[in-house]
């Protein structure tokens, strides 16, 4: 625990160094996300809803989402920037330590220019629960599940980034697998997946399942259908799909190439 | 100490091509050519040796050193360190290993030397007494004390040296990789990181292995020297049998303003002459014909314009073997 603190000061204070790039990188971060959301809420004013969500109930979706995935980018940036280790052999230097790779990567840095995006993900995530105006009991179910659903949604995002990293092992460079893996994905759950077709809904369920992370347990908690499982698989799915992706990694591992030097 | 039995290293090389679709079908691809980094390879290391491991480049030097400290997984073949496999236990083999890589700092770079210190200490869980006193000693040894709180992209390249190799220690490891540790280092900074290697082998009986281009790190610091070409040992053996084998001429160029009349030149240590014209170029061995000496012989056979004098390089050296 030390260590960890240790290197995540170390990493912060690196980062300090450059403290115009990072003011300048998050405040354009935060603003470009906005923008998105604005564009959204003038389509949804326009027509009433999407598939049977308003906008307030696509809001929450986007929210969840939204929080997770920058979170996703601001702790785990060097796992989703791999294929830099991978180039310029700098996975090396991760090895020849006692201890574990993986926690070194996670520990190496931290990209808090996208702290802009997590907070807009929360401001959209208490004007949508406002605005749906629920009481009670459903209201308490949501809040009490939020962080839940929101953890999950991190760890989906860690593993997929994960997955594609460890590609890296074979091919080196990853950036352009990362637009089907994690973009376009991450860009999909911002909204309720009965507006995509089949083959690509049977996707984000299964090899992909970014569908995990607001929809499913959102269906629910708005009582658009579903039943109490619909709370209880997204961490399972999770932490499954967390572990799927960590033995892949350490399968990886064992490629390695390095480079010469 | 160190043991590789019929060590292998072979990379498949995929034809890669650009964009999506490309890498796609390369990860799936079947074509591809195989290159055997390293070939078979066996030796042993007691503790205390402080052997160098040369070659040209691209020989295999590195593929070596990264399966030794567990960067790399062989092909096949076996590898003992401090008598545990580093593949199968890198960590506890983490511990036991200080690495040095010259191209490459192991330091952060944005923070002060000190911080890289603090943050390894804490990750190999040096107790606070013994830190103390890491830090003074290699304060005395390397003079570190007066960069530690500078960041590491300030440093010169000696300076950062210094530091990284001082920063491989922390932990008191029983055995050192080196790999091109005086890369790049003016005569200065070569001469006091050599010295600082001399005494951690002699005094602390630390088991060393460096590669390096530079023939004078091995002349001064290895007391064996194994020589790896196309992935494969062509010579392992003392100083003393590299020499036999090759020599390890030092040349000289003479340039005369009239080229001497000379025609027998008898002189103990002189192994080729060679006239390019006005120039004369003389390898001789070191051990036997001082420098001095032979400036000496080569002032009485005419009138110099100009001398210089040249370290054989390592690849002219290994070409020598065949």
């Amino acid at each position: 625990m030390n260590l960890y603190i240790k290197l995540i000061s170390g990493s912060l204070r690196s980062r300090m160094q450059y403290k115009m790039n990072f003011l300048v990188s998050s405040l354009s971060y935060g603003l470009i996300m906005a923008v998105d959301f604005v564009l959204l809420a003038a389509i949804l004013q326009r027509f009433d809803d999407v598939k049977g969500w308003n906008l307030y109930e696509v809001g929450l979706l986007y929210g969840i989402s939204s929080v997770a995935i920058t979170l996703y980018r601001v702790f785990c940036v060097e796992v989703h920037n791999f294929e830099r280790y991978m180039i310029e052999g700098e996975f090396d230097s991760l090895l020849i330590r006692p201890v574990s790779p993986l926690s070194l990567l996670l520990t190496r840095n931290l990209d808090l220019s996208r702290i802009g995006g997590t907070i807009q993900g929360i401001l959209i995530l208490v004007i949508s629960i406002i605005g749906l105006n629920i009481k009670n009991v459903e209201l308490f179910l949501l809040l009490i599940y939020l962080p839940i659903s929101i953890l999950s949604g991190v760890i989906i995002c860690f593993s997929l980034g994960l997955l594609t990293a460890t590609i890296a092992f074979w091919t080196q460079r990853i950036k352009d697998f990362q637009t089907f893996t994690l973009y376009a994905p991450f860009n999909a759950a911002n909204y309720p997946m009965n507006i995509y077709p089949g083959w690509l809904k049977i996707i984000f369920f299964t090899v992909i399942p970014v569908g995990f992370m607001n929809y499913t347990p959102i269906l629910f908690l708005l009582n658009k259908g579903g039943t109490l499982w619909n709370l209880a698989l997204p961490p399972a799915v999770a932490f499954v799909f967390l572990f799927l992706s960590l033995r892949f990694w350490h399968f990886g591992i064992r490629h390695y190439h390095s480079t010469g030097s | 100490m160190i043991e590789a039995y019929m060590l292998n290293k072979h990379f498949k090389i995929y034809e890669t091509k650009k964009g999506f679709i490309g890498s796609f079908a390369s990860l799936l691809s079947t074509k591809h050519h195989i290159v055997k980094a390293v070939n078979d390879i066996s030796f042993s290391i007691e503790e205390g040796e402080f052997v160098g491991y040369i070659g040209p480049n691209g020989a295999g030097k590195s593929t070596t050193i990264k399966m030794l400290s567990g960067i790399l997984h062989p092909t096949s073949g076996e590898i003992k360190v401090g008598g545990l496999s580093p593949q199968k236990r890198r960590k506890e083999v983490a511990k036991k290993i200080g690495i040095v890589f010259g191209q490459r700092t192991q330091l952060w770079w944005d923070l002060p030397l000190r911080d890289s210190f603090d943050i390894l200490k804490e990750m190999y869980k040096v107790p606070d007494g013994k830190y103390q006193q890491f830090l003074k000693l290699y304060d005395d040894m390397l003079q570190i004390g007066k960069f530690m709180d500078t960041p590491v992209r300030k440093l010169s390249l000696g300076q950062r040296m210094r530091g990284d190799l001082a920063a491989a220690m922390i932990h008191d490891p029983d055995v050192l990789f080196l790999d091109e540790p005086t890369i790049g280092l003016d005569v200065n900074a070569k001469t006091s990181i050599r010295a600082f290697l001399k005494e951690l082998n002699q005094k602390e009986n630390k088991t060393i292995l460096l590669t390096t281009h530079d023939m004078d790190d091995i002349e001064q610091l290895c007391s064996r020297v194994i020589v790896i070409n196309h992935g494969q040992i062509v010579l392992d053996g003392t100083l003393e049998d590299l020499r036999r084998n090759i020599g390890l001429p030092s040349v000289m160029e003479i340039l005369y303003r009239v080229k001497p009349n000379i025609s027998e030149i008898s002189l103990n240590g002189i192994e080729k002459m060679k006239w390019e014209e006005e120039k004369l170029v003389i390898d001789y061995d070191r051990s036997i014909l001082s420098s001095p000496h032979l400036l000496q012989n080569v002032t009485k056979w005419g009138e110099p314009v100009d001398i210089q004098m040249k370290e054989p390089d390592i690849e002219e050296v290994i070409q020598k073997i065949y």
